[in-house]
């Protein structure tokens, strides 16, 4: 594997690092199975990209982009809380209803993002090699994430969202209110997402419709691998697994792609995908000597 | 303060199975008064409590705890008011979550939850010392896990985290039912102290007539949704679980039947 493939793999693992923040704030910390994340990600990428079209600034554009992200999540909550349609089926559905809306966002299946002006431009050409650069500033993006994300579960008000996942009879009976802690979870995990979606549009120079499409697998694949490496002694590690578990996820499909001796071409990411989330759900219990 | 009044519960209206889970039952209980209520099984013991804690609304009827309307409040919003020690001891905490994390939760029970850390120095402490006043040795594990704890062990902590908090009453849903012997005495030990220490106003459900008669100032009887037995001071002192078999009897006019009235 070259140096900028090296990068580049280390580069898309930190923009998926926010997706893999979202899914383990909707998985693993609220039990709520949300797949809008397929839907959430592209609308991230699509209106970032529109907006920074229209000569937005690329922050601001990326702060509405979180802001559409939650607004989905929202969506999700809303049909699982307010007409109690089960949490999966739920956010199966915003998934749907958002591809329309993001050709919508766009005006076409694909937006190029070429010669503008980008959350990354301003730190190119210091001296330091573009596939660098990018890597870097979404590594520090991913730090501010991880912290505040901590923080928060830390808090009484996190606790509260923990607490719901974990044992809702018995929040509700401490004076949490059960139905506001998943709008919150589902709005905060999703803004994530789309955070990742925007930053993807602007390191790849394009937004896509479909580059939604196993975004919730990635995620997923990301937390498992981060929870077999690091176990789960608390929610600073967890989340430090969780990004660690996205860079070596996409390190790992860059080696097998790269391989000659596999034969593999990029047709087979899917399958490769899938083999990888197997290996890292049936090794922890290997190891314990259990029965897989 | 509790009072409720003419409290009718129907469960499954207008279908074959409908049931009248309590049939106006009115219950008034002084501040700071310990009252145990118990009944054979389908008596409406847990449907009671339900009305209390919000679980359940009623079909009718007015619930006012303390001074405050709670009859239409939901669980969570009547929460500051009510502190509660589930029968599973799974039910009245948060298994992944650590000890001082449930402690934390607790502490803030009808309160705002807001973005200061959970755990600050000054909480870890008082944490830590209510948990060392149990005698369990728990306050050298206050970040273990709560499901690596004994069912005995998180009763335990589950009376500490109904306490740390401000309340008008206290309810015990059968908090001991779940639990070996000697544990359940250690539990009703410690449930006595609480109480007596504070002053709560509390209901405490069980399967027990020896406990019924052992603790508090108050018994009642529940049968069919009715209240059919209600006895305090000297009547009582003298009453033991024989006379209170006999006097279910005599009430109901039938033959007590059910096994689990009659362990003692």
């Amino acid at each position: 594997m070259s140096q900028i493939a090296f990068w580049g793999a280390v580069e898309l693992g930190l923009v998926y690092a926010f997706v893999a923040l979202g899914v383990f704030l909707a998985f693993r910390v609220l039990d709520f199975p949300d797949l809008t994340v397929d839907g959430s990600f592209p609308l991230g990428a699509a209106v970032a990209a529109v907006l920074i079209i229209a000569g937005v600034n690329p922050w601001f554009a990326s702060g509405v982009a979180m802001i559409a992200g939650a607004a989905a999540g929202l969506v999700t909550a809303m049909l699982n809380v307010r007409f109690r349609i089960l949490n999966l089926l739920a956010s199966i559905l915003t998934m749907i209803a958002l591809f329309s809306v993001n050709l919508r966002v766009m005006g076409k299946p694909n937006v190029a993002l070429l010669n503008v002006e980008t959350m990354l431009t301003p730190f190119f050409g210091h001296g330091l090699r573009d596939f660098y650069v990018r890597p870097l500033f979404i590594g520090v993006l991913v730090v501010f994430a991880v912290i505040l994300v901590w923080r928060f579960l830390e808090s009484d008000a996190g606790l509260a969202m923990r607490a719901t996942g974990a044992n809702a009879r018995m929040s509700r009976a401490q004076g949490i209110n059960t139905d506001r802690q998943i709008y919150l979870g589902i709005a905060i995990s999703n803004a994530l997402v789309a955070l990742g979606g925007a930053l993807f549009a602007q390191t790849n120079g394009f937004a896509d419709v479909t580059s939604g499409v196993g975004t919730i697998v990635v995620g997923l694949a990301a937390v498992i691998i981060g929870e077999t490496l690091l176990g789960t002694r608390g929610i600073l590690i967890a989340l430090i697994g969780c990004v660690l578990g996205s860079i070596l996820y996409r390190i790992a499909i860059q080696l097998a792609l790269s391989t000659d001796i596999l034969g593999l071409q990029a047709s087979d990411l899917n399958f490769v995908t899938a083999v990888l989330v197997t290996v890292a759900l049936v090794l922890p219990r290997l190891r314990r000597g259990g029965a897989a | 303060m509790i009072s409720i009044k003419d409290i009718k519960v129907v469960f499954g209206r207008g279908t074959p199975l409908q049931k009248q889970a309590l049939n106006g039952v009115s219950l008034t209980i002084e501040q700071g008064s310990f009252v145990t209520v118990i009944g054979s099984n389908g008596a409406g013991k847990s449907t009671l409590l339900g009305v209390l804690a919000g679980d359940v609304l009623p079909t009718e009827g007015q619930v006012l705890i303390g001074t405050t309307d709670v009859t239409r409040r939901s669980t969570a919003s009547r929460a500051g008011l009510v502190a509660r020690v589930f029968q599973d001891p799974l039910t009245g905490s948060c298994g992944p979550l650590s000890i001082e994390e449930n402690l934390a939760l607790a502490a803030r029970r009808g309160e705002r939850r807001g973005l200061v850390s959970a755990l600050g120095p000054k909480r870890r402490e008082h944490f830590r010392e209510r948990i060392a006043d149990l005698n369990l040795g728990l306050e050298n594990r206050m970040q273990d896990r709560m499901d690596l704890l004994s069912g005995g062990q998180r009763q335990a902590v589950s009376l500490v985290m109904a306490t740390l908090a401000g309340s008008e009453v206290l309810l015990l849903d059968e908090h001991t039912a779940a639990l070996d012997p000697g544990m359940a005495e250690f539990i009703m030990g410690l449930t006595q102290k609480i109480v007596s220490e504070r002053k709560l106003t509390t209901l405490m459900v069980t399967h027990s007539m020896r406990q019924a008669l052992d603790y508090g100032h108050r018994t009642i009887m529940l049968h069919g949704g009715e209240i059919v037995l209600d006895v305090a001071g000297d009547n009582r002192k003298n009453l033991d679980v024989e006379d209170l078999i006999a006097m279910f009897r005599k009430m109901r006019g039938q033959t007590l039947d059910d096994d689990a009235l009659l362990i003692g």
